[in-house]
């Protein structure tokens, strides 16, 4: 007897996946995004580009750590902010994690009103991957310093204006945030470079800031997450992105490992 | 030797005296303040690679002619 198996198509079938698209890539592991625990410190420009990044591109487990509130001046970048979230001063970490449900109901962000350096030791370590969307080099070196020590990847992005950074750092392979650090940095360390104005450590003059600059920024620090959680190590950036929407040029550059770096003895 | 160190946002650039033994922050701090640039990190770079701070000159391929860049470490996201 001959047995024929059959299979129908029904018309319109690749449009009812939501995730279809992402599919098609190959290697994009729907499971493994979703899994995923993510921590993400810092709920400003950055921070609101990349949470809306991740919860379109499958992220699911979302941990978000930022202590500052909403103001007027946020408004021109941060797409999960309104002018009554301003007005009532509410949280950005409270904020995006509410909103977050309008992009999908199913993700989960938890928000912690806090400084990252207030946590349990242990609690980056409960995450996969780090991302850092902040405004100071102090805490940067504290998200380095700890997912270092642990072993987990961490993906800093940056910005000053129209220009902007991403540094991958992959323990124990890569070098780290610190290893391309000099004097400069350290004299700053303290300053944050902040929209806002509260909470400053030494008063700076506000920075220009803008969405796109920061879309870009953010867009490439998912992209590499995306590439970290599918097991696409081998095509992560080595080891910095540098953007200069000036002249919307971008290159990549080495940032060789220090042997002299304290997270490398 | 006799290097460049040029500054990548505004295009300018200045001859540079430098030794082995001195380091890349020194290069940093030298032109950064050369040119009154304002607070903030920056760094070198040369070629495809951002060289870190505590780096000899005599430990990079920097050689004597070469055009090193000054770049902003850009540090701000909120």
């Amino acid at each position: 007897m001959h047995v024929m198996a059959t299979l129908t198509l029904q018309a319109g079938d690749v449009d009812r996946d939501k995730y279809d698209r992402s599919k098609r890539f190959g290697w994009f592991d729907r499971d493994a995004v979703r899994d995923a625990a993510v921590l993400v410190v810092g709920a400003g420009a950055l921070g609101n580009e990349t949470c809306k990044d991740l919860i379109l591109s499958g992220f699911r487990n979302i941990s978000l750590v930022d202590m500052d509130h909403v103001v007027l001046s946020n408004l021109n970048r941060c797409v999960f902010f309104s002018n009554g979230d301003a007005e009532q001063r509410r949280y950005k970490a409270n904020v995006i994690a509410e909103k977050a449900a309008r992009l999908d109901p199913d993700v989960q962000v938890e928000p912690y009103v806090q400084k990252i350096q207030e946590l349990p030791d242990d609690f980056i370590a409960r995450h996969d991957v780090v991302l850092g969307c902040l405004d100071n080099i102090e805490t940067r070196l504290h998200l380095n310093a700890h997912a270092y020590y642990r072993g987990i990847p961490y993906i800093d992005g940056g910005t000053r204006g129209l220009v902007g950074k991403v540094q991958v750092v992959v323990p124990p392979d890569t070098s780290c945030l610190e290893c391309g650090m000099n004097v400069t940095h350290h004299r700053v360390k303290d300053v944050r470079y902040s929209c806002t104005g509260d909470d400053v450590t030494v008063f700076e003059p506000k920075m220009a800031s803008d969405v796109n600059t920061t879309s870009i920024i953010s867009a490439v620090q998912v992209q590499e997450t995306l590439k970290l959680v599918n097991g696409r190590r081998e095509r992560l950036i080595e080891n910095l992105f540098y953007y200069d929407a000036n002249r919307n040029v971008a290159d990549v550059m080495e940032v060789p490992l220090d042997p002299g770096c304290p997270h490398h003895q | 030797m006799k290097i460049t160190v040029k500054d990548a946002e505004t295009g300018s650039t200045i001859d540079m005296d430098v030794e082995e033994d001195n380091t890349v922050e020194e290069v940093v701090e030298s032109s950064a303040n050369y040119w009154n640039k304002d607070p903030g990190a920056y760094v070198i770079r040369f070629g495809k690679k951002q060289l870190g701070g505590q780096t000899s000159i005599g430990g990079t391929t920097i050689q004597k002619g070469d055009v090193v860049e000054l770049i902003p470490d850009p540090t701000g996201g909120r």
